[in-house]
């Protein structure tokens, strides 16, 4: 149990990082299909069952391993040729080990923090490794000796230089607002209420927040800031000579980049793993009424989604017959889950701590997509920045909202205190 | 000459933080999303070896196919070797011979298209004086199992039906 329990948040760091990319690949190219009035990827099957289409990035995924591991005979560098992809892939991969999963878990008096890494510099963390990350595309497009992959490499550092400094600037806000750097005291400290709303960080710091979504985007070289693999301008930018693996890991990178800073976008302004208004001993205290919420949530959602797929999976394929067995899978998964919920619900058994612990990774999971789903959204609705917007927004724009921020918000904190 | 003012925009401040356009933007975008996943089936996408497509006319550029006479049902072609000097793929052969029936002097004795050297420029039913070489078949896709499969003779190309309303050649 001890074991399993320490062990518990490197696996999660694993799911949310490695096992969500077919899910993320999936997600942007189904909502990409249907905020284009398309239908998107349907075909690729296993014995007739697509999982959606989810099977499709499965297949791709499969296709970049097998391919053949080509090496451009120009390139000198061959080490750092080689090593780029998985430095992208290493940090972005690391970044996601601060982000706490669930509150601290206490058992027999014993703590476990669910946090891969438990350390309190969790933010300081995530910014090293951001940054770094970004190191793997510079090495990549300098060892690639291509001119594009120069330029895309040239950009991407010039961008993130630039975004940089309002992201960390924006963070120092945030910080002093909250009085802490540890993400778990963060995501405490938004349990609170603001007025009516929640005191999320997106409430009480709206500016800063919006400037780190901005900045998030920059960082991650996502649409609209994507310049760095302008495929208009600069070919692919800096991952031009890479195929096969190479560019698989660079692709993968990308997504494990966007899913962690939507991690911290949720931990520390949405948040975190937290429900709104409730902290955990209020949540393991009504742990029977929030079971059965959840009970009622449950049957309402397999219900709606049901019918939502017999009107939807018609799409015969030859092989098992998917939509019976997505049916059977629903009903006896909701069922099994009613069973075991009901039978804590009804004061059988007394697993509370770890109920909640459970209930937590779940709402940060939903929260954690719904980002995902923002990422993705705003890819699909905006075109990208000129080049030199883009550096314009960073310095001219966000630098001296997020400095103006910082003095406002020190002003406040220090009035509230002194009042206190 | 009158001079059309055209205004300049993006010099408000509203406009200036993006983030009006932005959140617009994305309006659109999610009122598409929602619309879309909650029904799909107003989507225009074509499932395409299950559905075929619907929007074929006779004016549709696809197989070729050599047109009867109306009088006896016989070949509308006179071998003129207009189609093979028009062509720019080069891919139509004909070997002229004598017709028996007195219905003309020439008729083909090999007709053959290429279709893999075929480019369905259409240059060939232009340059038809007989009206005898059509491409409103409306067949879009041409499956073999071989190179040869690909080359469509006399036989083959007469056998073709047309989607227009003329069937037979309109030649005089």
């Amino acid at each position: 149990m001890n074991t399993v329990l320490i062990l518990l948040p490197l696996v999660l760091t694993l799911l949310y990082s490695l096992a969500t990319v077919p899910v993320l690949v999936w997600m942007e190219r189904r909502i990409a299909a249907l905020i284009q009035d398309r239908l998107g990827p349907n075909r690729c099957h296993i014995n007739g069952i697509r999982l959606g289409g989810i099977i499709q990035s499965i297949a791709d995924m499969m296709k970049l391993v097998f391919k053949e591991e080509f090496l451009p005979s120009h390139i000198k560098n061959r080490f750092y040729y080689l090593v780029a992809p998985s430095l992208a892939f290493m940090s972005a991969f690391l970044t996601f080990m601060v982000i706490p999963y669930a509150d601290t878990l206490t058992i027999n008096e014993q703590s476990y923090s669910m946090q891969a890494l438990p350390t309190d510099l969790g933010v300081l963390w995530f910014l090293a490794f951001a940054g770094l990350g970004v190191y793997g595309i510079i090495l990549g497009g300098w060892a690639s000796h291509n001119k594009y992959a120069i330029l895309g490499a040239i950009r991407a550092s010039a961008q993130v230089i630039g975004y940089e400094v309002a992201m960390g600037l924006s963070l120092v806000s945030i910080l002093i607002t909250y009085g802490t750097i540890s993400l778990n005291e963060m995501v405490s400290y938004q349990t609170q209420s603001f007025f009516i709303f929640p005191a999320w960080g997106l409430f009480i710091q709206p500016l800063a927040s919006i400037i780190f979504i901005v900045t998030a985007f920059a960082e991650t070289n996502r649409a609209p800031f994507d310049a760095a693999e302008g495929e208009s301008e600069i070919v692919a930018g800096y991952h031009t000579e890479y195929g096969a693996m190479k560019f698989g890991l660079y692709f993968v990178a990308e997504y494990i980049a966007m899913a962690a800073s939507g991690a911290l976008i949720v931990t520390i302004f949405l948040g975190g793993y937290q429900l709104p208004y409730l902290n955990t001993s209020e949540l393991i205290n009504n742990f029977e009424l929030i079971l059965w919420g959840i009970i009622a949530f449950a049957i309402v959602t397999s219900l709606l989604f049901l019918r939502w797929m017999k009107q939807h999976n018609i799409f015969a394929m030859s092989g098992l017959d998917e939509t019976k067995i997505y049916t059977t899978v629903v009903i006896g998964f909701t069922i099994f889950a009613i069973l075991v919920m009901s039978y804590y619900a009804l004061g059988f058994g007394d697993a509370n701590e770890v109920g909640v612990m459970l209930l937590q990774f779940a709402v940060f999971t939903i929260k954690l997509f719904f980002l995902h789903f923002v990422f993705i959204w705003v890819r699909w609705t905006l075109p990208r920045f000129r080049y030199d917007q883009t550096q314009k927004l960073g310095w001219n724009i966000l630098l001296p909202l997020s400095l103006a921020n910082i003095f406002i918000t020190a002003i406040v904190v220090v009035g509230v205190n002194y009042g206190n | 000459m009158g001079i059309k003012v055209v205004e300049r925009h993006g010099n408000t401040f509203k406009e200036k933080i993006y983030l009006h356009a932005v959140f617009s933007g994305m309006k659109t975008t999610l009122k598409h999303f929602t619309a879309n996943l909650r029904d799909a089936s107003n989507l225009p996408t074509l499932c395409y070896p299950e559905q075929k497509p619907t929007d074929i006319t006779p004016r549709y550029r696809g197989v070729h196919r050599l047109t009867h006479r109306k009088e006896d049902d016989s070949i509308a072609c006179v071998a003129c070797f207009m189609c093979a000097t028009a062509c720019p793929a080069n891919c139509i052969e004909i070997v002229a011979a004598d017709r028996e029936d007195g219905r003309d002097e020439k008729m083909p004795q090999v007709f053959n298209i290429d279709l893999l050297e075929c480019v369905f420029c259409g240059y060939c039913v232009e340059a038809c004086p007989c009206d005898a070489i059509r491409m409103d078949s409306g067949i879009y896709s041409v499956i073999g199992e071989c190179r040869e499969d690909f080359i469509y003779n006399k036989a083959k190309l007469l056998s073709i039906q047309g989607i227009s309303k003329e069937e037979f050649s309109l030649a005089k």
